[in-house]
């Protein structure tokens, strides 16, 4: 890729995920349509919700199921604007899309008790994709709101009786807290991981099984890095920034330990 | 779509340089310098944002032959784009772009708040020293006003992180309110882009004293308690985030307490009002 896209991907990595949105609209003003485009897929935006017309449930809109100004529920298979022409997947891969819409439909239940979940599938030559969407917003009791947006996507290339899934995934974590005695605190942002695996595919609902197992195991690593990495590393940071106790005394304390052990060493080595 | 013209490209692009986490914004002037591809339009156009970045970021410059540095912010801008340092009562010349202080020059002082400029910063320096690993100070008088203003880096590009904790804090001679503002960034970029983004204001009442050595250190004692309790509050709301706000988003496991079974992923009995809403 060229070198303007890999600088927009290094930029939208530093600024402030907070500002996603608005960022990308301004990046996409000084570069030009093409790599606009590139821009769009490559870089994941918080999901939007959005409510099917014809069965009234909640999908979820991205990049990955807009055509134009358009986007298809994955409940009816019709775009919101009406687009006749609209990109749809073939009969194989729309009867996989309801399947695992349904099957995820559960596992969100089960792991998010609530939020709203989405599923789309389409082609991409002799591959096919596979987009798994998860939302869920938090009650935002105790003056803390948040949010959090899963974004697995699967590249699947069938071989024989075997399929190789290569699933990259995005986990975007928003946390807002305003308080008095804290003033207003935001820790915000998204983890990138990537898997492979290859699996056998007896037939058409064994997708629905692998690709959900993989997604399983991993949000269940990623929620311990995100875990480790919001609440650990961030919050260590804030502490080497400025300590709560006095330098000196610490400073002052760790000497006299140093010199304890060392009178200690001494002894026992003189017995 | 409207296309707009390098100049209009250069402004957007010059936006990007404010919201530079810290100690990024020459990567960030690196990634937009190849997207705007035009170096003469870029220099020409960013050079305001590059100065309201190093103002308003609390950034430090050490002074020619001298090991201490100074933070430059807009309470020490003097005309003609010079700023000082009261400490060692000289001004300077400042490159914005490549962050260099050059051209020293002893400073005016005014006699008005000098002496109690001058007790405040000793107090300052030595409470910097003891809570802050890496921090900088700058105080400056103005009129009849001192502003202390200090800042922590620690930057750690090596393993994906850097940090920011900034503090602006102001009072009038002989005044018995003390106002300021904390700001604490961190960002932590290996695999992902993470940022911690905390703010508070802060307007406290002290005790208005006479004595310049006694107003100092009531200004720095308040300081230093209201810091710390912020600095608290901020761990605190890290313990609550974690253990209430984290787990309501997503479980670790299911109520069932074991990982799904795929293959009945059709047959789980949920109550259907929980499925069909």
């Amino acid at each position: 890729m060229s070198d303007k896209y890999e600088c927009a991907l290094d930029l939208m990595r530093r600024l402030p995920p907070q500002n996603v949105e608005e960022n990308l609209s301004k990046l996409l003003d000084i570069v030009d349509a093409d790599l606009g485009d590139d821009l769009l897929s490559a870089i994941d935006q918080p999901l939007k919700v959005r409510r099917c017309k014809q069965t009234g449930k909640d999908y979820l809109a991205c990049d990955y199921n807009r055509d134009g100004d358009s986007y298809r529920s994955p409940w009816s298979n019709e775009y919101d604007p009406e687009l006749p022409d609209g990109a749809t997947p073939n009969a194989t891969l729309r009867k996989l899309e309801v399947h695992a819409n349904e099957a995820f439909d559960t596992y969100r239940e089960m792991y998010y008790e609530g939020g709203v979940s989405s599923v789309y599938t389409f082609e991409i030559e002799d591959k096919f994709a596979v987009v798994v969407l998860i939302k869920k917003v938090g009650e935002g009791a105790r003056r803390m709101k948040g949010a959090w947006d899963s974004i697995h996507v699967f590249e699947v290339q069938e071989r024989g009786r075997n399929a190789h899934y290569k699933l990259t995934s995005t986990v975007m974590l928003y946390m807002i807290t305003n308080k008095p005695e804290l003033g207003h605190f935001n820790l915000s942002g998204s983890l990138t991981r990537q898997a492979e695996q290859d699996c056998p595919v007896d037939d058409q609902s064994a997708h629905v099984i692998n690709i959900g197992r993989m997604v399983e195991d991993m949000e269940i690593k990623m929620r311990n890095s995100l875990q480790e990495v919001y609440f650990g590393k961030t919050k260590d940071i804030v502490n080497d920034l400025r300590s709560v106790g006095s330098i000196k005394e610490g400073k002052e304390q760790a000497d006299i330990q140093k010199e304890l052990v060392g009178k200690l060493m001494l002894r026992g080595n003189s017995q | 779509m409207t296309e707009f013209s390098v100049d209009e490209k250069v402004q957007i692009a010059a936006s990007f340089l404010l919201e530079s986490p810290p100690g990024e914004v020459n990567d960030v002037f690196n990634d937009i310098r190849t997207l705007i591809g035009d170096d003469d339009a870029l220099q020409s156009g960013i050079l305001t944002s590059l100065e309201d970045h190093n103002t308003e970021q609390l950034i430090t410059v050490a002074l020619p032959e001298s090991e201490t540095e100074v933070i430059i912010s807009k309470f020490g801008q003097l005309e003609g784009g010079r700023f000082a340092d009261p400490r060692s009562k000289q001004s300077f010349a400042f490159d914005h772009m490549r962050l260099v202080a050059s051209d020293l020059q002893p400073l005016e002082i005014s006699d008005d708040v000098e002496s109690l400029r001058e007790a405040i910063d000793n107090q300052v320096q030595a409470y910097v020293s003891d809570h802050y690993p890496h921090g900088v100070t700058t105080v400056h008088a103005s009129g009849s006003k001192v502003t202390i203003v200090i800042v922590d880096n620690k930057y750690n590009p090596s393993n994906y992180w850097n940090g920011r904790w900034r503090a602006v804090w102001e009072v009038e001679k002989g005044g018995s309110q003390l106002k300021g503002s904390a700001k604490v960034q961190v960002h932590y970029y290996e695999d992902g882009n993470v940022q911690l983004n905390s703010t508070k204001d802060f307007e406290l009442d002290i005790n208005s004293e006479h004595d310049e050595k006694k107003a100092a250190s009531t200004i720095v004692k308040a300081i230093e308690k209201a810091e710390k309790e912020y600095q608290m509050a901020i761990n605190e709301n890290y313990t609550e985030l974690s253990e209430n706000t984290f787990k309501e988003l997503r479980r670790a496991l299911p109520y069932t307490r074991n990982k799904v079974d795929w293959h009945k992923i059709f047959n789980y009995k949920l109550g259907n009002s929980i499925v069909n809403k």
